[in-house]
C-alpha cells in the first residue's frame, strides 16, 4: 500500500510536468460529460416510463453504471490502455520488478480527468434520489450504495482485466473493449427487462453487468427481488475478479515481447 | 549459478492476408509459421564469470535474456538462475538480479533521477542506511551525483545509461543481465561504462551476462563468449577461441589521387578497386594497421583513408 501511494504520487508528479495538457484534458472531458448529461436528460424526459421503471429509477441505474465505469477509468487507465504495453513491448519493464505487474499498472497512472464522469454520475444520482424521495424511504438505498459502487467498480475492473489478458494473444484489444466494456455498460444504463432473452442471458453470466445495478435495485426499489439480491453483486464481483486474475496469470506466459 | 538446458522459444507468426477482409479472415484461418527464436541452447555460467552473449540482430540474444529473467516463458527446456526457476518465482528472482535494457530506460521518464531511485528503494524494500551507502558508492563509480536532480528525459544518453546502471544495482544483486548497455554511446561514455562493469565484476564479484554489438566491449570485458546465430549456439569459449575462429577482419577504404596498382599482401583478404577507390578487407591479427598503411601508400598517393571497425554481426553471418 505504501508502495502504491509512492508510485501514484510519482505518476501525478510526472503528470504535472505538463500542466497545460492536464488542465486542457480535464476541461475538455468535463464539456463532453455535460453534453452527455443533457442528452440523457432529454431521453429520460421523453420516455417517462420504461417497463415499469420511472425516470428517477432509471436515473439511479444510469448513475451507478456510469460511476462504476468512471471509477475504473480513473483508477486503472493503464490497464485500459494495456495494448500499448504489448505492442511496444513495454510490459518487459513491469516484469523485471519484484512486484506484481498488476500493482505496477494500477499505480502507474491515475486518470484524474475521468473524475468528471464520477461527478456527473453523482449529480444524476442525487437528482434521482431527490425525485424518488417523494414516494418512498431511501435510507436503505443510500446506505447500501457504497457497497454497490465498490462491487460495480470491481466488476468493471475484472471485465477490463479479462479483456486486457486477451492482448497476450491478439496484441490489440481496442475492438474487444467495445464488446466487453462500452456496450455492456451502455446497456446497463437501462433496466435489464427491456432486453431480449439472449442478451439478458449474456448480461447475467459472461458479462455480468446486470449485477452492478439492476439486481440490487430490484430489491431496493421493491420490484420483486429477494433480500439475497443484495449479496449477489458481492459474490459475483469476487468470483469474476478471481476468474479474471487466474486468466491473467495464465495469459502472462504467452507474452511475446518485442524485438529490440 | 545460471543454467540453461535445451532452452527453446518458439514464436508463432500468423500469416495475415491483404486488406481488411483478409486480415479478418486470417483471425480464423489459424495459418501460421513457427519460428524458433531460440533453439536448444544450453550453457552453464559460474559465479564471477563475465560472459559476452553475441550474435547478429534477431539471433535470439534478447529472447534468451528475457527467458533468464522470467519475462518470457520458454516453449521447452529448463532454466535456473541462482537456483531459482525464473518463470515460477519471477518476483523472488527479480529481487536478486539486475537488468538493464540499453534501448529502453527503466527509470521514470518525467521524474528526477533521485525520485526514481526512491521509488525503487521502496519497491525492493531497501533500508535507509543501505540506500545512503548506495548513493555514495555509485556517485563515486558513475558520477551520478551531478544529475541526481535532473528529470530523466533531460539527461544525455550517456548519463541516462549510467543512471540506469545504478538503478539496476540498487538492491545489490549478485547477477547482472545487460542487454546492449553501450548502444549509441560515444567513446568517452563507453569507457566509463566499461570501467564500471569491470569494477562490478572484479571487485564486487558479480556475475554478468552482456549482449553487445561492440567488439571492443567484448575484448575488454568478457572472459568468455557465447555466440549464437538464428537461435542456435555456435560457439562457446574464451575470447581467444573466438579470435581463432573469426579472426579480426577490418575494412580500410582508400581513395587515391591516380589509379592505384594493388599488390598481393599477406594479411589482406580482399582488395577491390573501382576506379580510384579501393576497399581492403584485412585481418588485424595478421597485419597491423600501420604496416598496412605503409604498404598501401606504395600503390599510389592516397587522398583519403577511412577505417571501419569490424562489425561483429556481419563477420558472424559471413562465417556461419
Amino acid at each position: 500500500m505504501k508502495l502504491y501511494i509512492k508510485l501514484v504520487s510519482a505518476s501525478i508528479r510526472s503528470r504535472m510536468q505538463y500542466k497545460m495538457n492536464f488542465i486542457f484534458s480535464m476541461v475538455s472531458y468535463g464539456v463532453i460529460m455535460m453534453i452527455d448529461f443533457v442528452l440523457l436528460a432529454a431521453i429520460l424526459n421523453r420516455f417517462g416510463q420504461i417497463k415499469g421503471w420511472n425516470i428517477y429509477e432509471v436515473g439511479i441505474l444510469y448513475a451507478i453504471s456510469s460511476i462504476s465505469l468512471s471509477l475504473y477509468r480513473t483508477l486503472a487507465p493503464e490497464l485500459h490502455e494495456f495494448e500499448k504495453y504489448i505492442i511496444e513491448g513495454e510490459f518487459d519493464s513491469l516484469l523485471i520488478r519484484p512486484v506484481s505487474p498488476l500493482v505496477l499498472l494500477l499505480s502507474k497512472n491515475l486518470d484524474l480527468s475521468r473524475i468528471g464522469g464520477i461527478l456527473q454520475g453523482i449529480l444524476i444520482l442525487c437528482l434521482s434520489l431527490y425525485g424518488l424521495s417523494q414516494e418512498q424511504e431511501l435510507i436503505y438505498i443510500a446506505a447500501y450504495l457504497p457497497v454497490i459502487l465498490v462491487c460495480g467498480c470491481a466488476i468493471s475492473y475484472s471485465l477490463a482485466l479479462f479483456t486486457a489478458t486477451l492482448a497476450f494473444w491478439t496484441q490489440r484489444i481496442k475492438d474487444f473493449q467495445t464488446f466487453t466494456l462500452y456496450a455492456p455498460f451502455n446497456a446497463a444504463n437501462y433496466p435489464m427487462n427491456i432486453y431480449p432473452g439472449w442478451l439478458k442471458m449474456i448480461f447475467f453470466t459472461v458479462i455480468p453487468v446486470a449485477f452492478i445495478n439492476y439486481v440490487p435495485m430490484l430489491y431496493l426499489l421493491q420490484k420483486g427481488g429477494s433480500l439475497y439480491f443484495l449479496l449477489l453483486p458481492i459474490f459475483v464481483a469476487a468470483l469474476f475478479f478471481y476468474v479474471s486474475l487466474k486468466f491473467w496469470n495464465y495469459g502472462i506466459q504467452f507474452y511475446h515481447s518485442t524485438g529490440t | 549459478m545460471i543454467e540453461a538446458h535445451q532452452l527453446r522459444k518458439c514464436f508463432k507468426i500468423y500469416k495475415s492476408k491483404k486488406g481488411t477482409l483478409g486480415s479478418m479472415l486470417s483471425l480464423f484461418s489459424g495459418e501460421y509459421e513457427e519460428k524458433n527464436a531460440v533453439d536448444s541452447i544450453s550453457f552453464k555460467i559460474n559465479e564471477g564469470e563475465f560472459v559476452g552473449y553475441i550474435g547478429p540482430n534477431g539471433a535470439g540474444k534478447s529472447t534468451t535474456i528475457k527467458m533468464l529473467s522470467g519475462i518470457l516463458h520458454p516453449t521447452s527446456g529448463k532454466v535456473t538462475v541462482l537456483g531459482i526457476d525464473p518463470q515460477k518465482h519471477r518476483k523472488k528472482l527479480a529481487q536478486r538480479i539486475g537488468i538493464v535494457f540499453g534501448q529502453r530506460t527503466q527509470l521514470w521518464w518525467d521524474l528526477p533521477v533521485k525520485d526514481s531511485f526512491e521509488i525503487l528503494k521502496h519497491m525492493y524494500k531497501i533500508e535507509d542506511r543501505a540506500y545512503q551507502k548506495f548513493l555514495k558508492h555509485y556517485d563515486d563509480l558513475l558520477d551520478i551525483g551531478q544529475f541526481l536532480h535532473t528529470p530523466v528525459r533531460k539527461l544525455s544518453l550517456g548519463q541516462r545509461m549510467r543512471a540506469d546502471l545504478a538503478a539496476a544495482m540498487i538492491h545489490n544483486p549478485p547477477v547482472l543481465f545487460l542487454d546492449e548497455p553501450t548502444i549509441g554511446l560515444d567513446i568517452v561514455a563507453k569507457h566509463k561504462i566499461r570501467d564500471f562493469l569491470q569494477e562490478m565484476n572484479k571487485a564486487e564479484k558479480k556475475t554478468v551476462i552482456l549482449t553487445t554489438h561492440d567488439m571492443d566491449d567484448i575484448e575488454q570485458l568478457c572472459s568468455r563468449v557465447i555466440v549464437i546465430n538464428q537461435g542456435r549456439k555456435i560457439l562457446d569459449g574464451t575470447l581467444e577461441k573466438l579470435r581463432t575462429h573469426i579472426g579480426l577482419p577490418s575494412i580500410l577504404t582508400v581513395t587515391y589521387e591516380y589509379l592505384p596498382k594493388p599488390n598481393e599482401l599477406e594479411g589482406i583478404e580482399r582488395a577491390e578497386c573501382t576506379g580510384r577507390k579501393c576497399t581492403i578487407v584485412y585481418d588485424r591479427s595478421k597485419i597491423s594497421s600501420p604496416v598496412l598503411l605503409r604498404e598501401i601508400s606504395k600503390w599510389g598517393t592516397p587522398l583519403d583513408i577511412q577505417m571501419t571497425e569490424p562489425d561483429i554481426e556481419e563477420v558472424i553471418q559471413n562465417i556461419y
